[in-house]
This record gives structure tokens, C-alpha cells and sequence, in this order.
């Protein structure tokens, strides 16, 4: 019976210490989850052109850059250092590797509930290479929609859930973001919105365009865990 | 009366020969004859054969019905049937039949069983057809290519319309809502050897507007023509001469706002639209068992707008002009040979010949061709069950060949019960626009839209030009199209309790491979997208249609009609099996797996429609009258391409998936009330009637929705004799 009681208690004892052990674990400190609001990918507005389609004279043709271990974003001007993961520039994603910069970043696209995903692998990641020169190869992340028992690839993340001639921009439920930074770090994200202020209903002739929401998870550890 | 009519026996009931079956006609008074003509169908099987005797579903709408429902074009009667919806086309406009499910440009349309023409925007608009001349409506559900070929995949939609009887004609005219002004008159000469019929209508309206506060009207002011005629002639006892012909003309204003991406135009003009037919039909009887026919259809469609883009800016304004011009030729012969009550064999071939030419198609005419050759032969091997076997085979040259057989069979153990089954294949072929469409979007974000049959040559181009960027697929596999096709069942039982209590039931499900969509194949040089068509999607379109009809008295009746259907992407099924579909809470922005359960389906199909007619009819003292309850349930909103009058149709799917599932926001389901009563005076049918009793009205959702129509009809009918 004492004995009894003796285990119990010391085991009581563990139990604590154990859970303490995880309130006081590193990861607390190398985890980031953030959800970032409105990150503006080269937004402009569109001017009606009578001989054309309309356009967007005053874009500037430039990548937002986004840095996640700081959720911060990074100047174009840097666009030749690892300073930046990822850029966005309208329905475009770059990633800082390949033809898209000297990082190490990639990504895998992975169909899963954001929060269902706890452990990223250490490989497998697609980087971009796409040559500028002979306009030949391709980005890791597709820039056209995924069209359902159309689209052949994976690496789709948004779809028109207008109509042909009124698009309206939609992330992809479901597509989980696994990436690996420009500094090898590992990462997880999900795009949440293309509108600014991700309103809940789209009016595509009210609603600004090309502002991101996304939330993502960063461990800064160099582990693959994100938990 | 009808009663002894179903009993004869299906021998008796399958012909309608005169010579062959001349000992039932000498043995039945005149009036028992005028009985059975109101029961004889020819859709189903190319020959006139009792309603009830048929293996396959199918729905006749008679005149007596038309008029009571007091409607002038043909979407204002099919609106009313149990299983089909009038839907608009990809425009946003207009209105053609949606049929177990299917868009409608899947259900071929016919007028004397030969097919109407001017699917400018894939599916024909209804409101071109007036039912003034209709005899009657027959709707054959499940796919008929067996006889019909090209488009008959989820059924056949035919028009009968009057034939030369004796000494009469009739004047009408309507007046309602909307200043919707119909004059219609006939005549009709005949005697033994030549009978001569013609038809004029006239039909005009102020259109009308859902959203004032935008310019222009949801339909903008119209006025049209019809004349038609037809003209028989008995050379001897074996040949008979029919000519048939049809003339339409349509001129309606233009008044829209185009907009795209936010920005809209003012843009005025006005629309033409003009179709003729022609169609000689011989008739030959060899013997008392063979009879040959041969016909020889021409038909023409022509439309040209001419629209003024006005700018705001004191820039130039901007003209357009749109045409568009199709021709379809088709010499057809067929046989019928009856061995013996128990054998009939019908045989026949012909050749199509279509063109369409318009600018949006590049400049030259494009032509295609198709020769066919089909067979059927109908067998009851015993009293209580029919078979009836049939197999088309169409050779054209742009998507090759087409087999498409069908098989039905009825099986009647009693007087009261009898059950039907039929299994048949059906088919579309690309059309025009998947063929030839070279289009590039000066407003929508400059894309391009290239035909099966121009994309390569147009690829090429762009290539040689160093315009692509990329491909986006196998280039090998760009620009072959192949026919849409589907394999369809239909199940049903009739019940027939001695005419108080009449039931149908029929299971349908259709399994539809290589429906065609638009894909992006390149993409540009300066990031745009150039679009052509494959061979892509899978859709299973199932359900359950229930007919009840009973008769309280000799003076009131009542009908409930049924349609439950589930129609899904079978791709999408798939994907959802797999785990690979998701939804995301618009508010909360939290992802979730989505079920198998909560796909809702297919936009713009409700999973439930139905009606209510309640009908009076007191012969004594010529009054009759009908409430009308039609009742679409809920669906989802997609794929609708442009916007009316400047407005954003708000799509279904606000989740991220891409379709319709329970999660998303659906367009109202929605009942319509129709009610109307008339008096005979002698001569003079006086009607009054609203359809949309309680003004219902979605602008922004449902556009070919008009409110309320009161109206006031004059009938005046006068006979001199009839001969037959």
C-alpha cells in the first residue's frame, strides 16, 4: 500500500515535471504562427484601354518580398540576397532559389488542413526554374487557376470562382504551404485571401485586388517540427 | 371510350396506317378516331404509334393544354412541365431547356421532326417559337441519337404543328403586360386530294427591367414575325406530297451597359434575327405492309447586330458588328415495313450538310458534313410486351463516327400496371464555337479562345512570333475533339387506376464521358492566358420523376408533378473520395475536409422541381379555368459568363473549392403561381389570365424571371367542315 502510494506520488511527480519540461521547451521560443494581413502584390488600378484589355499602368512589375522568420517585408532592392523566403507580384509566387534567387527556399504543395500538418520533411522541395532568356521552364507555383478535371498539376493556388470575363481570384481551400526557407529553416502556409481586408464575399468591382492574407507557421530551430 | 382504346391491343394500337388497320377503323365511329389522333405520338419512334404502347418516357403537351395554360411561345409551355427548367444561355440571357439534368444544348429541338437551327450561343432561344400553329408538344426523355443522331442526348423536344383539316381559321389576339401585343390568324383549305394551311403571327413587347436603376432593360423592346404554311396533296392512293415552310424575322433593341473587371460601356444598337425552312416530304405506300418516305430539309438562320460602343470621354465611339449565319441542308429517305402484328422493320440514311460563318469564326464559311444510316425494328412477342431495338450510325467529317443503339422494352401484366425500360446511348458533337472560335477578349483581361480546328494553325503563329511563353500541355494533344457522349437507363412504372387515379414513375440516370470545356493550353509572352477546348469533364446525372394525375369529377382535375435529381462531376467525386477537396469558412477563414455528402452538385441544378395544377372544365357552359403552381428549388450559381445590365452576379461558391456544396450560398428556391379562366361564347374564346401571380422576381440571379403578366385573350374560330 505504501509502496503503492510511493509510485503514485512519484509519479505525480513526473507527470509534472514532464509537463513543465514541455512549457519550458526551446521550441516555444523558435515557433512563429502569425497570420499576415494585406500584403500588397503590386497592386494597381485598372485603367479601361479601348484597343485592348484594360491595364494597370501604374504596377510596377515588382516582387513583395517576405521574410518569415521576422514577418517582415524585405526591399526589392534586395532581390539578390537571401534576405526574402518568398515574393508575390500579382497571381505570382517566387521562392528565393533557382532561376528566383541565390537562397535555398522551396516548396511542396500539399493537400491537408493547415493545422493537420505538424512535421515537414527535409525533402522533396521544388524551387523555380524558369529562364527569363528563352522563356522555357517553370515556377515551382503554378500562376494560372486550377481548373477542376482540367488541371493536370498540383502546384495551383488559387481559381476563379467568377466567370471567365469577371475573375474573381480564390485561394484553393486545402493547400497547404510546405516551405523551406532561403536559410533552410522549414515553414508552413496558407494563402487566405487575394482582397484586401479578405472580405468574406468578393466584389470584384469594389474589392482591391492583389493584397494577400495568409497565416503561416516558422520554426526557427532548424527542425522540421511546427508544432 | 379510351378505355376499349387500350384494350384493342397493341397490334391494333402501334399503326396508324389506314389501309392496314381498316378493320378497326370500320368498326369505330369517327369521334373514337379524333380520340385516338390526340394520343398518337411520332417522336419516339419515327412513326405514329399510340402514347401509351411506347417503351420509353414520354410526354405529350396537346393544344387544349396550351390554350388553357394561355401561352404564346414555346419556353412558357415547357416552363410548366414536370423535370425540365428554362434556363438562360451562357450569356445570361434568353431561354432555352434544361432536361434531366442536362444543359440545353443537349436536348434537340424539332419542328415536324426536323431540327431548328440558330444555336448562336450553344443553345437555341425558345422564345422564337410561337405556339400558335402548335397541334401538339412531344417531349421523349433519355437520349434518342438511335433516330435522331447529333444532340438527342438527353432527349428530343418536338413540334408538331397544325396539317390542312377541312374549312377553317381562327383569329387571336393578346394583350398584356409589358404592352406584349400577340396577333396570330390561320386558315385552313382542304378537301379530299389538296389541303392548304397558313399562319401568321405577330408578336411584339416592350421587354422588360429587372434593375432600373442600371441603364437599359433586362430585355430590351422587340417585335417579330412568323409565317408559316403547309400544303398536302393526295396524288394518288399511294402518294402523298407535303410542303412545308416556315419564315421568322425578329428586330430588338440594344441598350446595355458591357462591363468587365469593373468598368462598364454604354453601348446601343440593335439585334436581327431571321430563319427559314423548307421541307418537301414525299410519301409512298409500295404495299398495305411498306411505305417509303423521303424529305428534303433546308434551313437558314441569320442574326447581325450592329452595336455602338459610346464613350464617355469624348473619345471616338466604336461600332461593332456581329453576324452570324448558319445553314443546314438534309435529304433524308426512310422505309417502314410491316411483316405482321408482330414485326415492323423501319430503315433509313440520309446526309447533313451544315455551314456557319460569321466573323467571329475568322471569314470563310466552315463546313461540315454527315452521312447517316439508322435502323429499328419493334417487336411484341407476345400481347403484354413490346421490344423495340434500334442503331444509328453518323460518319461526319470533323469528329468522325458516332454508334449510338438504343433498346426498349414494356411489359403490361394487367390493365392497370405496366412498366417500362429503356437503355440507350446518345451523343453532341462539338459545336461551332469549341470548332472555330478565334477570340481574343479586348476587355476581360485580354485572353484568348481558340476552336479545336484553328488552335494549332493560331499556335503556330503565336510561336513563330515568339508570343508563347509556355505551354501548359502536351501540345500533341491540343486541338482534337471528339462527340460528347452519354449511356442512359430509364426505369418506370404506370399506373392506371380506371382513370381517376393516374401515376407514372420513372428512374433515370445518365452517364455523360468527354464533356467538353475550355482549358488554358499557353500561356503568352505577356502573361496571358490562351484558352481551347478539350474533352474533359464526367457527370453523372440521376433522379426520379413522378407524375400523379387524378380526376375528382368530369369537371376537375389535378396534377402533381416531381423531379429529383443529383447531378455531379464524376471528377469531383473523385477528388472528394480521395480527401483532396477542402472548404474554407468564408467569416473564420478556418479549412475543413469536405463529404462526399455535402456536394451539393452541378450549378444551376435544383435537386428538387415540381408542380401543382388544379384544372376546371365545364363543357356545358364553355367555362374553363387552371392554377398553376411551379416550383423550383434551390441551386447554385456559376459558370454564368458576362453580366447583366452592369451587375456582378455573385458566385455560389464563396468556400474555395471551386463547387457547390452545402457550405456555399444558393439562389433561393421559389414557387410561381399562374392562374386563368375562360368563357366560350359561341365562336369567341375570351381569356383571362396572370402568370406570376405574386410577382416574383430575382434581378440579379435569375434574369429570364419576369414579374407579374396580366393579360386578355380573343379567340375567334370558325369551321365550315372537316374532312378528316
Amino acid at each position: 500500500m505504501k509502496m503503492f502510494r510511493t509510485l503514485l506520488f512519484l509519479s505525480l511527480i513526473s507527470l509534472l515535471t514532464l509537463s513543465g519540461c514541455k512549457d519550458d521547451t526551446p521550441t516555444k521560443s523558435s515557433v512563429v504562427a502569425a497570420t499576415y494581413k494585406d500584403l500588397n502584390a503590386d497592386y494597381a488600378p485598372l485603367v479601361l484601354n479601348p484597343a485592348g484589355p484594360p491595364t494597370r499602368p501604374a504596377q510596377k512589375n515588382k516582387y513583395t518580398f517576405f521574410n518569415f522568420a521576422t514577418g517582415a517585408i524585405i526591399a526589392n532592392t534586395d532581390s539578390a540576397t537571401t534576405k526574402w523566403d518568398i515574393g508575390f507580384r500579382s497571381t505570382s509566387i517566387i521562392f528565393n532559389s533557382g532561376t528566383s534567387g541565390p537562397g535555398a527556399a522551396g516548396v511542396i504543395v500539399q493537400k491537408d488542413i493547415f493545422d493537420g500538418v505538424t512535421v515537414v520533411p527535409t525533402a522533396g522541395y521544388t524551387t523555380d526554374n524558369y529562364n527569363k532568356v528563352t522563356k522555357t521552364g517553370t515556377f515551382a507555383i503554378s500562376t494560372s487557376p486550377f481548373v477542376d478535371g482540367v488541371t493536370t498539376t498540383t502546384n495551383n493556388w488559387w481559381l476563379n470562382s467568377g466567370t471567365s470575363t469577371s475573375t474573381i481570384i480564390t485561394p484553393i481551400a486545402g493547400r497547404v504551404f510546405l516551405i523551406k526557407t532561403a536559410d533552410g529553416k522549414y515553414a508552413k502556409m496558407e494563402i487566405l485571401s487575394y482582397y484586401k481586408g479578405a472580405p468574406a464575399v468578393v466584389n470584384n468591382l469594389t474589392d482591391l485586388d492583389r493584397y494577400y492574407t495568409f497565416r503561416y507557421v516558422y520554426q526557427g530551430d532548424g527542425t522540421t517540427k511546427l508544432n | 371510350m379510351r378505355k376499349t382504346f387500350v384494350r384493342y391491343g397493341l397490334a391494333v394500337l402501334l399503326l396508324w396506317w389506314p389501309k392496314i388497320f381498316s378493320f378497326a377503323q370500320s368498326t369505330k365511329p369517327d369521334s373514337i378516331k379524333t380520340e385516338q389522333l390526340e394520343e398518337v405520338v411520332v417522336t419516339a419512334t419515327r412513326n405514329e404509334r399510340t402514347m401509351g404502347a411506347l417503351p420509353m418516357p414520354v410526354t405529350l403537351i396537346s393544344k387544349a393544354q396550351i390554350k388553357t395554360m394561355g401561352s404564346l411561345r414555346l419556353n412558357d409551355v415547357l416552363t410548366e412541365q414536370t423535370g425540365l427548367v428554362v434556363v438562360p444561355q451562357v450569356n445570361g440571357l434568353g431561354n432555352g431547356i434544361q432536361m434531366q439534368g442536362f444543359n440545353p444544348d443537349y436536348t434537340l429541338i424539332l419542328m415536324d421532326g426536323e431540327p431548328i437551327i440558330g444555336r448562336y450561343t450553344g443553345s437555341l432561344e425558345l422564345s422564337r417559337l410561337t405556339v400558335g400553329n402548335i397541334k401538339q408538344i412531344e417531349i421523349v426523355k433519355g437520349p434518342s441519337s438511335s433516330l435522331y443522331g447529333s444532340d438527342a442526348l438527353a432527349g428530343v423536344i418536338n413540334i408538331i404543328t397544325e396539317r390542312p383539316t377541312g374549312k377553317s381559321g381562327s383569329f387571336s389576339s393578346r394583350y398584356g403586360t409589358n404592352n406584349t401585343l400577340d396577333l396570330t390568324s390561320d386558315l385552313s383549305l382542304a378537301n379530299q386530294k389538296v389541303g392548304v394551311y397558313v399562319f401568321a403571327n405577330r408578336y411584339s413587347t416592350d421587354g422588360f427591367d429587372l434593375s432600373p436603376e442600371n441603364f437599359g432593360k433586362t430585355v430590351s423592346p422587340f417585335v417579330n414575325y412568323t409565317f408559316g404554311t403547309k400544303v398536302t396533296f393526295k396524288v394518288n392512293n399511294s402518294l402523298d406530297v407535303s410542303l412545308a415552310g416556315r419564315l421568322f424575322n425578329e428586330v430588338q433593341d440594344y441598350n446595355y451597359d458591357v462591363s468587365s473587371n469593373g468598368k462598364s460601356t454604354r453601348s446601343v444598337g440593335d439585334g436581327r434575327v431571321k430563319d427559314w425552312n423548307f421541307n418537301p416530304v414525299l410519301t409512298y405506300r409500295l404495299s398495305s405492309r411498306a411505305k417509303a418516305t423521303a424529305r428534303l430539309y433546308t434551313t437558314r438562320y441569320t442574326t447581325n447586330s450592329i452595336y455602338t460602343l459610346l464613350k464617355t470621354s469624348g473619345a471616338d465611339s466604336t461600332s461593332t458588328i456581329d453576324s452570324f449565319t448558319q445553314t443546314f441542308t438534309r435529304p433524308e429517305v426512310n422505309f417502314e415495313y410491316f411483316f405482321n402484328e408482330k414485326h415492323i422493320s423501319t430503315i433509313g440514311a440520309g446526309q447533313t450538310l451544315e455551314s456557319v460563318s460569321t466573323p467571329r469564326y475568322g471569314d470563310e464559311k466552315k463546313n461540315q458534313q454527315t452521312f447517316y444510316g439508322f435502323v429499328q425494328h419493334e417487336w411484341l412477342p407476345i400481347k403484354e410486351l413490346t421490344l423495340i431495338g434500334g442503331v444509328r450510325f453518323d460518319k461526319n467529317t470533323i469528329y468522325g463516327s458516332q454508334l449510338s443503339p438504343k433498346l426498349s422494352a414494356r411489359f403490361q401484366p394487367s390493365d392497370v400496371i405496366s412498366f417500362k425500360g429503356s437503355f440507350g446511348v446518345g451523343f453532341k458533337s462539338p459545336d461551332f464555337r469549341q470548332l472555330y472560335l478565334n477570340f481574343f477578349n479586348q476587355a476581360g483581361g485580354g485572353y484568348s479562345v481558340l476552336g479545336s480546328e484553328v488552335v494549332k494553325e493560331k499556335l503556330s503563329q503565336f510561336e513563330a512570333l515568339g508570343q508563347i511563353r509556355s505551354y501548359l500541355f502536351d501540345p500533341a494533344l491540343i486541338g482534337k475533339l471528339n462527340a460528347e457522349t452519354s449511356t442512359a437507363i430509364n426505369l418506370g412504372l404506370h399506373a392506371d387506376f380506371s382513370r381517376k387515379l393516374k401515376m407514372d414513375f420513372n428512374l433515370f440516370r445518365n452517364d455523360v464521358n468527354n464533356l467538353i470545356e475550355y482549358q488554358v493550353v499557353a500561356l503568352t509572352t505577356s502573361n496571358q492566358n490562351i484558352y481551347s477546348y478539350r474533352n474533359i469533364k464526367r457527370a453523372v446525372m440521376q433522379g426520379l420523376e413522378a407524375n400523379f394525375v387524378f380526376a375528382y369529377n368530369h369537371r376537375f382535375s389535378s396534377s402533381i408533378g416531381y423531379q429529383l435529381l443529383f447531378a455531379k462531376d464524376k471528377n469531383v467525386d473523385e477528388s472528394i473520395d480521395k480527401g483532396e477537396i477542402f472548404w474554407r469558412d468564408p467569416i473564420t477563414l478556418v479549412t475543413q475536409r469536405l463529404k462526399s455528402s455535402e456536394y451539393f452538385g452541378l450549378y444551376n441544378r435544383s435537386r428538387h422541381l415540381g408542380n401543382f395544377k388544379v384544372m376546371y372544365h365545364n363543357k356545358d357552359k364553355g367555362i374553363e379555368g387552371s392554377v398553376r403552381v411551379i416550383y423550383r428549388g434551390k441551386f447554385g450559381l456559376g459558370g454564368i459568363d458576362g453580366n447583366i445590365q452592369g451587375e456582378t452576379v455573385p458566385p455560389s461558391d464563396r468556400n474555395g473549392n471551386g463547387i457547390q456544396d452545402s457550405y456555399d450560398s444558393f439562389v433561393k428556391g421559389y414557387a410561381l403561381v399562374n392562374v386563368s379562366l375562360a368563357k366560350q361564347l359561341r365562336q369567341l374564346r375570351v381569356q383571362g389570365g396572370i402568370d406570376n401571380l405574386f410577382n416574383y422576381t430575382d434581378p440579379v440571379n435569375i434574369s429570364n424571371l419576369q414579374g407579374r403578366i396580366l393579360y386578355l385573350s380573343l379567340n375567334f374560330k370558325f369551321v365550315k367542315s372537316t374532312n378528316n
